[in-house]
């Protein structure tokens, strides 16, 4: 935390006295790569496990409501490294029991499962498409279990307040374009808790289509965690609320619940 | 006398008169500059209408894009190489970066994912990504490609040679503009591919780019033509001036005043110019008079004032009768339609208004050495033509009966062509056979589901009964029944999406290609299919809660009847299954509207030509004072509007949209000569009650003005026949004819049937 502070600082004095665009670029990039580098830390991997009880609202342009509540396990490996999840759905209740279990590799595809009970099927899905809808919401597959690092180029784009918070502001472009359908991603970064408070998705033509908004912060075991948030999708007009009920960290979630073998049989201590 | 006293004030202050009229003119000039124009066949609909309404609503809810851009990559060795493939990806890239294009939505082989089964395992993956160079990665995706239902006829042709990307764009873009920024993004050397680009926002806005430069370009030409064959009729500048005048006055004010008032430019309205061109040969009358008159009497003023009591009653009946005709197109549903009646009335007025003060004011300024010269070149030629008129007259009076019979011969053949008239109306048949946009329509239609959309949607009372299998099933059934009619190129729905996924997750098994058989099953895939696909397909054909489904049909043609046929086959299939209780089936999409549309044209057309009629008998009646002479006046009319429509059946050309306003059009403007040559006739009968002389005497004078007024008329239409749009050549073409015709009818069929009805018309006179 020290030493980006310091080379935050540098990066405003070689601004100041000028010393050229393109050291400062160079110095802009690494200096955003390190407060992302933070936040994917604290949003995505805070803490070693974690169990959340989750209600999404999804609504449409003509106020239709679709909800989803589901049970989301997560075990880190390493910060920014392996993880792995697990989601079960309890509603709508004709999806009752749907779950998917997710092992992530940063750097390579992930392990993906599904299960349907109302066919008793597992299933493994091979997918490189990670930009997919997350059970239908405007959040992507994506967004609820982190893009990886390197797959962006991030640079500081300055620094502001936006509302009581003082925040970085990141650019993030794919360094692959095309295989993604943004341009860029504009991300305010809450100094205090490195959270994201704001995003904002162009597309490629520069243009704003989603937004996605922290609504609530809580500290949770001394752990600064987003427990209200809502992405806009302003093309289609639909958004989707996303408010988690309950968190608990460090349960002692243990890798065995990872297996293809307990989404037929979840294990009644976690999944109630 | 009203009019008498008008006149001579316009003659004591011709200079006040043409300033005034100038003054007025700048006004209306003035609102040009805000001109809007609007080509969407939507817009034919009042935005209040309810299938308007409903289907802004159905596009709503299911969040579909109103207008989409189809490009077409087609390659007759097939799309399956590396150039090809690598084209579709490059330029769905570049597509997405077009302004305009709502990039997200873009949908290519690149951007949506096909999900399949591969050893076990549920495959989810861009259908096209790394472009593969091995002929045997090629052949495996064409095979994954083809083996899904969800793309045959959609994003690849069944043949495989052909490829499509759907561009939806934004409400306010402009197709053309979008069309040719696509265009200018082709490949130049592009190997064997070719590209169409099609679609209902293309075809309007090129429609709408292409109607100014056509309009720019003709009435123009419609102008010169029209003043070429003045000064050979007339010889002198001074009348080619004063008709042109009248003609440019009364566009400039009803077309200002249309621009002024905020309504846009339609199709209909921008053909307001060379209308108003033909209509303003009217005055040819008053000219055609006024240098008999100055013969006789060598005075200017006193000629002046002797021609417009004689003409003008019949200019003014003839006129009005003309705005009554163009005005009674306002009593129809179809708003650019009614616009156009009024804009077109208004501007008739203007003519009129002119007739009785700038052409007089004029003719008053014009130098009396001029005059002399033009009287003398014209005496010269009168003679001439004057007893070839008379000699006409004489065969008129003569020969009634085999004039009759040939009329009555001629009746039966177009009441034969009457009932072959097939009312259709195709958007994209606007443009000529040859044109861009109908070769990309036709090789589009011939290689994929269609370039039409249509919907069905199917309403449930409650929540979730569209998860029903039953309901699944009868859906499905339908799209069976529907795709029977060749025209029907592919339908979708969310049976399609549930049968893929059934199918995916039974490791490909063709035996569960099908709707699974429980609510619950149901329910899961559809949750499946949300988080796989992008979430918009999904939301196209069915809405959050499951009560609403929507059926898309792709159809091959933009003609109204397909959608009739989808209709009836539709009712025939759920008459004998019914749909569950309190479930309803509605069309909508363009090409329903299209039908609707063809429909109202169809009434709306009918019903204002019937009241044109009625509204033109009664001024006929008024005007003669008699029922039998408005009837034997509203004769010619009708025998010209029943063979020029009679010959459209006969032909089979299409009763669309430009054909019907026609036949409203030409009520007005047919009835004029009739007008004039029965007014003449009658004040000769007065003055000299010799019914045969007077008869010869009428086709050789009034006679002469009609038939010049049909020449001039003719030509300012004729050239419309060289335009690049179809409506405007029918326009153009049709108007022509129907001219000719109705001074043919009025000068050669009217003195025989004088002749035949003589003995009641005279005695009525005589009292």
């Amino acid at each position: 935390m020290k030493t980006l502070r310091i080379g935050l600082a540098l990066v405003s004095l070689l601004c100041m006295s000028g010393m050229g665009l393109e050291s400062a670029t160079a110095a802009e990039t690494s200096a955003g790569s390190a407060v992302m580098k933070e936040t994917i830390a604290a949003y995505y991997y805070a803490r070693t496990d974690a169990k959340s009880e989750i209600r999404m609202r999804i609504v449409n342009r003509q106020g239709q409501t679709r909800e989803r509540r589901l049970t989301l396990l997560r075990l880190d490996k390493a910060d920014g490294g392996e993880q792995s999840y697990y989601i079960y759905f309890h509603e709508p209740a004709d999806v009752q029991g749907m779950s998917f279990l997710v092992l992530k590799h940063p750097g390579g595809d992930d392990d993906r499962w599904l299960y349907l009970p109302a066919i008793d099927l597992v299933k493994r899905i091979a997918t490189s498409d990670k930009r997919t809808s997350f059970a239908g919401s405007d959040f992507t597959y994506e967004d609820v279990s982190g893009r990886d690092f390197d797959e962006d180029e991030h640079t500081l784009e300055g620094e502001e307040t936006l509302g009581e918070h003082s925040v970085f502001v990141i650019k993030s472009t794919p360094k692959r374009p095309g295989e993604v359908e943004f341009g860029t991603r504009k991300f305010w970064i809450d100094k205090a808790t490195h959270l994201p408070l704001k995003v904002e998705h162009y597309d490629l033509k520069g243009t704003l289509y989603k937004v996605y908004e922290t609504q609530e912060i809580q500290n949770i075991e001394g752990t600064p965690t987003i427990t209200k948030a809502v992405m806009k999708d302003l093309g289609n007009e639909r958004f989707t609320e996303l408010t988690i009920k309950s968190v608990s960290y460090d349960g002692g979630i243990t890798a065995d619940l990872f297996q293809e073998r307990s989404l037929r049989r979840p294990s009644p201590q976690w999944i109630q | 006398m009203k009019i008498e006293r008008l006149t001579q004030f316009v003659l004591n202050h011709p200079k006040l008169v043409i300033g005034a009229t100038l003054v007025l003119t700048l006004l209306f000039a003035a609102q040009f500059p805000k001109i809007t124009v609007d080509t969407d066949p939507k817009h034919m609909l009042p935005a209040t209408s309810p299938v308007r309404q409903y289907n802004d609503q159905v596009e709503r809810d299911f969040a579909l894009h109103p207008d989409v851009i189809v490009l077409g990559i087609v390659n007759s060795d097939g799309i399956f190489n590396p150039q090809t493939l690598k084209n579709i990806k490059e330029l769905t890239r570049a597509i997405q970066e077009t302004p305009g294009v709502i990039s997200r939505d873009v949908d290519s082989l690149t951007t949506v994912d096909n999900v399949s089964s591969m050893n076990g395992e549920l495959v989810v993956k861009p259908a096209l990504g790394d472009i593969p160079q091995s002929d045997p990665e090629l052949a495996a995706l064409k095979k994954a490609l083809l083996d899904n239902p969800l793309f045959v006829n959609r994003f690849v042709s069944e043949d495989s040679k052909t490829a499509a990307i759907f561009i939806p764009i934004e409400p306010k873009a402009n197709g053309k503009e979008i069309a040719d920024k696509i265009r200018s993004l082709l490949p130049k050397d592009s190997g064997g591919d070719r590209f169409y680009i099609a679609g209902d926002p293309v075809a309007r806005d090129t429609f709408g780019a292409e109607m100014f430069r056509q309009m720019a370009l003709f009435s123009p030409i419609a102008g010169m033509v029209m003043c070429i064959a003045l000064w050979f009729m007339f010889r002198n500048v001074t009348v080619i001036i004063a008709n042109m005048a009248v003609a440019m006055i009364s566009i400039l004010w009803s077309m200002g005043g249309l621009i002024g008032l905020g309504h846009p430019v339609h199709i209909m309205s921008s053909m307001s110019p060379v209308f108003l061109m033909a209509i303003a040969t009217d005055v040819v009358h008053i000219f055609n008079e006024f240098v008999f008159r100055l013969q006789e009497v060598k005075d200017k003023r006193k000629a002046i004032l002797e021609t417009m009591e004689t003409v003008g009653p019949a200019v003014f009946y003839s006129d009005i009768t003309t705005a009554v005709g163009f005005a009674a197109l306002a009593t129809g549903a179809i708003v650019p339609v009614t616009i156009f009646g009024l804009v077109v009335g208004f501007g008739t007025v203007a003519i009129l208004l002119m007739s009785y003060t700038l052409v007089p004011a004029i003719l008053m300024l014009i130098p009396e050495k001029h005059i002399l010269k033009m009287v003398k070149a014209h005496e010269e030629k009168n003679q001439e033509s004057f007893s070839w008129l008379s000699r006409l007259g004489r065969f008129c009076v003569e020969k009634t009966k085999p004039i009759l019979v040939i009329g009555l011969v001629l009746m039966a053949v177009a009441t034969a062509g009457l009932a072959r008239i097939r009312v259709n109306n195709n958007m994209v048949n606007w443009f000529k056979w040859g044109s861009v946009i109908r070769t990309s329509d036709r090789v589009m239609n011939e290689h994929l589901g269609g370039t039409s959309t249509a919907y069905l949607v199917i309403q449930g009372q409650e929540d979730g009964v569209i998860g029903t299998p039953a309901l699944l099933r009868q859906i499905e059934g339908l799209q069976r029944e529907l795709e029977k009619d060749p025209l029907v190129g592919k339908t979708f729905s969310v049976v399609d999406y549930i049968k893929r996924v059934n199918r995916v997750l039974h490791d490909g098994d063709p035996a569960f290609d099908r709707i699974p058989d429980t609510e619950r099953e149901v329910g899961q895939y559809l949750f499946l299919l949300q988080s796989a696909a992008k979430p918009r397909h999904l939301d196209n054909v069915i809405d959050y809660p499951s009560r609403t489904a929507n059926v898309i049909l792709q159809l091959k043609s933009w003609d109204a009847g397909v959608m009739e046929k989808v209709a009836v086959r539709t009712n025939v299939f759920l008459a004998a299954r019914p749909l569950p209780e309190a479930t309803t089936i509605k069309p909508a999409g363009i090409a329903y509207f299209n039908k609707v549309w063809n429909h109202e044209v169809l009434w709306g057309m009918l019903n204002s030509f019937l009241w044109g009629l009625v509204f033109v008998l009664i001024l006929l009646v008024i005007e003669t004072r008699s029922l039998l002479w408005g009837a034997l006046s509203f004769l010619p009319l009708l025998f010209t509007i029943a063979f020029i429509y009679g010959v459209v059946g006969l032909i089979g050309k299409d009763f669309d949209m430009p054909v019907a306003v026609l036949s409203t059009l030409s009520l007005g403007m047919a009835v004029d000569f009739a007008i004039h040559f029965v007014s003449r006739f009658r004040q000769r009968l007065r003055e000299k009650p010799d019914l045969k002389e007077a008869l010869i005497w009428a086709v050789a004078r009034p006679g002469k003005g009609i038939f010049l007024n049909a020449i001039l008329f003719a030509l300012g239409f004729a050239v419309m026949g060289f335009a690049d749009l179809t409506p405007y050549l029918t326009v153009g073409i049709l108007m022509a004819a129907i001219m000719i015709l109705s001074s043919v009818a009025s000068v050669i069929y009217l003195p025989a049937l004088i002749q035949l009805a003589r003995r009641k018309l005279v005695k009525e006179d005589v009292r």
